[in-house]
């Protein structure tokens, strides 16, 4: 084959994918999954309703995107079998968002600083 | 098997079939998946497009003989100046080495039959062309006068619609860069052959992981800016135009986020390039392979922390303009780091001064001057004077034309061999790459001045005094002119008159030189196993240098 | 070293499985080649999400109540409805997968259907949505609205409707600048043709009618405008109801922009299933071979996390200001 394993490869392209693509998630854990998923969006609804802004500022906001984090965990976790795939896709996934951190980050920052703190609308 | 032994030139002449004459139908070329094939197909797309782009540069230097706008009238000029940067940079600059070079040369390096995805590889040509006729097109209709930044709300409401189309070509061409992209990167971890491992890859394929990795993760992000321009044109919503509560520096933000990466992507494969024709003509492994190699993922990652410096003077906020000139700062750590190394390469290297360690030399020089003027405008307080000016303008041709394209030039006469089985004449190679060099620097060199001066960029008339300097440019524009059309003449030529090339002509040790030349369409007989590490000159390898000097093979 | 080097491997003489292109060696490389291209295409999408997200960002961090106004008219049942519609899609495409890894070609093709009508269903919740939306006057696009007559103002949904306010209107700061280019096509024709007509709309030039500035007043009066807002909101110390409307198209120019480009994916994604549905039905997947379901299965997942994120941002944020007058 081919694909002779040399000690040196990088444990990144470590081969126990192979058996991990084959992995074959359980119809009850599917099941739980969705179960999670719908009692977020639940969850996401009713609080959107409740004014925890006394709390403090930006509260809402911050319930609302955590309960999305936590649902997109889910499905990329066992939707997407992340749970069950090599390290290279891990690091791909957070690379993603790690991106689209830096994206908002570094834009943010200036937007937050403007020293007058007004832009002219 | 490319056994090591059997480096010997003379055995690969008489093979029959390669890929180029493995079928001469339009349709075998149009439908391939070979990736040579589609390589050749960028190679004579982006050629038209640099030379169009070339031209318009002409037609610049041109106005700019006198002071006065005389030649062209000021709108004319703003089209010209636009659609040159358009030409070069979406069209040439970024497809340049990635999509020739590395298409032809990735797979055969890591020892795979082709890329990962060859249909896809063909869809990415397909996109380009598209992309590259929907610019022309509109060129032709007018063209577009923004720039090539399509700066909002200049682009979005004032300029004319062609600002669409050309939108919509670089929105296109955008994704054939992420589809060459990825595929790079899917070939880079799954195609290796055996025993070639991360650390055995030839530094040229580490400058395009990272590359890919710009082009994955930066690109989409211009393709939506520009939907966004082309809505906003289209509909006038208003969300880059202040007179109705719009943000024309957000428009900003997300174009830099991408463009300023993109200069990576000019210029990373253009360093990957100079490794290998430094390690190779100095006959001597690199120095720090691991060090060259990690400082190009460290480009690419820092390469998108620092897109505020092209923001300096737009009003974003002074604390954002401190810490993007810092990080400018940063970014160049890497890159000094590769030029250190390239230069440790050469002390005590037994060098050859082919044709293409001459464009290589020449880089180490040009790109240092452009790295370190990119400091300069990095540093926040000097770029207040500097912004706008010639001085920019110098710059990122140093980096762009000194780098990437001398660096391209390099490695199509390095591999031309390889890719068209046929010798260039040395004598005339040497000699555009002298004439290069001397054009080059004499018609950039003279704009560091004039921006200090303050010239400002974009105009097509200026003061009588600066008019010395700029006799100087253009000049200067027309030997390197000649010393770019040389090798079109030359390399033609020896399509048809060349020798055929031998398999190694210089008798290197990467893997690229132990198949025929040119090679067969599956690249290797048999999946070939790496028992060498990259730049490998010594004995275990199978060369023998001094047998190959003794039968005057290395040619001098 | 050079004897190891002459060892070669004869690709030609082993078995090809069925669906095993020429230059892989093995269906598990070719396997993973397109998984770790799948996913290098997804993080692709992503930033091309990214950019939208960034542009809602920005523009919310700058005028969060012209964004809650316009996010709490929007109608939160049929987004909600939405969601579980795209979350079960979900599911029954992970089923795909499952049958599929189990070689279960029926359970896979009605797997397969299900989603399909599910990615349908939602779409056409969608066109609703949108039809709703242009009804009201409310697609931010200068020139469409036309059909905002008189008569048809009754259909439009309940509750927080914004009535067009022409004289509001007239002063609009849209049509201040460059007037040539709102003019082309929509207002020019119907006065042209038939002057009569122009007296049934209350909306002749197609523009974006929002009037409620409720919620910029609350926010005046429990003081927590931003300062973005003090100066985007307001016209010589008063609310400007121009000025508020213009930030409030803001939020629908996302919206429409958003969520077209999600509904986008989700019709490609619909395309993705047909082709499946046919190799499936065909039985072309197997235990071994089932890496296109599997691939586009990741994609109808990505395209599912979108809209969790969207749901959300678009959909929730701000309701709790409008809890009050809802």
């Amino acid at each position: 084959m081919a694909h002779t394993h040399d000690e040196h490869k990088n444990n990144l392209d470590s081969h126990d994918e192979h058996s991990g693509a084959h992995h074959i998630v359980s119809i009850p854990l599917y099941l739980m999954v969705f179960g999670i998923l719908m009692v977020g969006t639940i969850l996401t609804v009713l609080v959107a309703f409740v004014d925890l802004d006394h709390i403090f500022p930006g509260a809402n906001t911050l319930v609302a995107l955590t309960i999305a984090f936590v649902k997109m965990t889910f499905v990329m976790l066992y939707f997407m079998h992340v749970k069950y795939s090599s390290k290279l896709i891990w690091l791909t996934a957070i690379a993603g968002f790690f991106w689209l951190a830096i994206m908002f980050a570094y834009t943010m920052q200036d937007y937050l600083t403007r020293s007058q703190g007004v832009f002219n609308g | 098997m490319q056994n090591a032994s059997a480096i010997n030139s003379a055995e690969y002449i008489e093979k029959p079939t390669n890929y180029l004459n493995n079928g001469y139908t339009i349709k075998s070329w149009l439908l391939t998946k070979d990736h040579k094939r589609i390589a050749i197909m960028y190679l004579i797309v982006v050629s038209i497009f640099f030379m169009m782009g070339g031209l318009y540069a002409a037609t610049i230097r041109l106005e700019l003989l006198t002071p006065q706008s005389d030649l062209l009238q000021t709108q004319t000029y703003n089209k010209v100046f636009t659609q040159h940067g358009i030409l070069m940079i979406f069209f040439f600059l970024i497809p340049s080495i990635p999509a020739i070079l590395g298409n032809f040369l990735i797979p055969i390096m890591i020892g795979a039959k082709d890329l990962a995805f060859p249909r896809i590889n063909l869809l990415s040509w397909y996109l380009y062309m598209i992309g590259g006729m929907l610019t022309l097109w509109a060129l032709m209709q007018g063209g577009v006068d923004t720039g090539w930044t399509f700066y909002a709300p200049y682009s979005t409401q004032f300029s004319n619609s062609y600002v669409m189309a050309v939108g919509l070509g670089i929105f296109i061409n955008g994704f054939s860069s992420i589809l060459t992209g990825l595929n790079f990167i899917v070939t880079c971890h799954t195609m290796r052959a055996p025993g070639m491992t991360w650390f055995r890859m030839p530094l040229f394929v580490w400058a395009h992981y990272a590359t890919s990795l710009v082009m994955i993760l930066g690109t989409p992000v211009i393709a939506i800016t520009i939907l966004l321009l082309a809505a906003e044109r289209l509909a006038r919503i208003g969300i880059f135009d202040p007179a109705i509560g719009g943000d024309p520096i957000l428009f900003q933000h997300l174009f830099w986020f991408y463009s300023h990466p993109a200069v990576y992507i000019m210029i990373l494969p253009g360093m990957g390039v100079i490794s290998e024709l430094i390690s190779n003509f100095s006959r001597k492994k690199i120095f720090g392979y691991e060090f060259i190699a990690f400082s190009s993922i460290a480009i690419a990652v820092f390469g998108f922390l620092v897109w505020g410096h092209h923001m300096f003077v737009s009003g974003q906020s002074i604390y954002a303009g401190l810490v993007f000139s810092f990080l400018t700062m940063v970014v160049a750590v890497p890159s000094a780091i590769k030029m250190f190394n390239w230069t440790a390469t050469l002390y005590k290297g037994s060098i050859l001064f082919d044709t293409p360690m001459l464009y290589a030399l020449g880089f180490l020089g040009l790109f240092l001057i452009g790295g370190l003027t990119g400091l300069f405008l990095g540093s926040m307080g000097l770029d207040v004077h500097l912004t706008d000016t010639y001085f920019v303008v110098a710059h990122f041709h140093y980096v762009m034309v000194g780098g990437q394209v001398i660096a391209y030039l390099g490695g199509i006469h390095y591999w031309w061999s390889k890719m068209t089985g046929k010798m260039y004449s040395e004598f005339w190679g040497k000699l555009s790459a002298m004439l290069v060099f001397v054009g080059f620097n004499l018609t950039f060199f003279p704009q560091f001045i004039l921006g200090y001066q303050g010239m400002p960029r974009r105009y097509a008339s200026y003061p009588e005094e600066l008019q010395v300097l700029n006799i100087f440019s253009t000049a200067g524009a027309s030997v390197l002119g000649v010393g770019l059309v040389m090798p079109v003449i030359y390399l033609t030529h020896s399509l048809i008159w060349g020798k055929d090339a031998p398999a190694n002509p210089w008798m290197l040790p990467g893997l690229e030189w132990r198949i025929a030349s040119p090679p067969p369409t599956e690249n290797f007989e048999t999946t070939p196993i790496v028992t060498w590490e990259a730049y490998d000159f010594s004995d275990e390898n199978g060369l023998d240098m001094e047998e190959a000097r003794r039968k005057n093979i290395v040619t001098v | 070293m050079a004897t190891h080097a002459i060892d070669t491997h004869d690709t030609h003489d082993h078995y090809h499985p069925p669906g095993l292109q020429h230059q892989f060696e093995d269906m598990g490389q070719q396997q993973e080649s397109a998984s770790i291209g799948m996913w290098m295409f997804l993080v692709q999408e992503i930033m091309f999400f990214g950019g939208m997200f960034t542009v809602y960002l920005v523009f919310r961090s700058k005028f969060p109540m012209a964004f809650a106004a316009g996010s709490n008219h929007l109608n939160v049942y049929w987004g909600a409805g939405n969601t579980v519609v795209l979350i079960v899609s979900s599911l029954t495409m992970a089923l795909a997968v499952h049958y599929a890894q189990t070689g279960k070609r029926m359970a896979q093709v009605v797997c397969i259907i299900l989603t399909m009508i599910l990615g349908a269903t939602f779409l056409g919740v969608k066109a609703i949505e949108y039809a709703d939306k242009y009804h009201e006057g409310i697609v931010p696009v200068t020139g469409l609205n036309l059909r905002t007559a008189l008569h048809t103002e009754p259909n439009t949904a309940g509750g927080s409707h914004v009535p067009g306010d022409p004289d509001s209107l007239e002063k609009s700061s849209l049509d201040a600048p460059s007037s040539a280019e709102n003019q082309r096509g929509t207002s020019g024709s119907a006065s042209n043709s038939a002057g009569h007509v122009e007296d049934e709309y209350v909306n002749p030039n197609g523009n974006f009618l929002w009037t409620d500035t409720s919620l910029a007043e609350l926010a005046q009066k429990e003081d927590y405008l931003t300062t973005a807002e003090k100066v985007g909101y307001f016209s010589n110390g008063q609310i400007d109801a121009n000025k508020f409307r213009d930030k409030v198209r803001i939020f629908y120019y996302i919206y429409f922009m958003m969520t077209g480009l999600h509904a986008l994916h989700m019709i490609i994604g619909l395309g993705l299933m047909a082709w499946l549905l046919w190799k499936a039905w065909s039985g072309a997947f197997t235990a071994d071979y089932f890496s296109p379901v599997e691939m586009s299965g990741l994609y109808w997942h990505f395209v599912d996390i979108v809209w969790i994120f969207l749901f959300p941002l678009l959909y929730l944020l701000g309701r709790h200001f409008g809890a009050g007058g809802h």
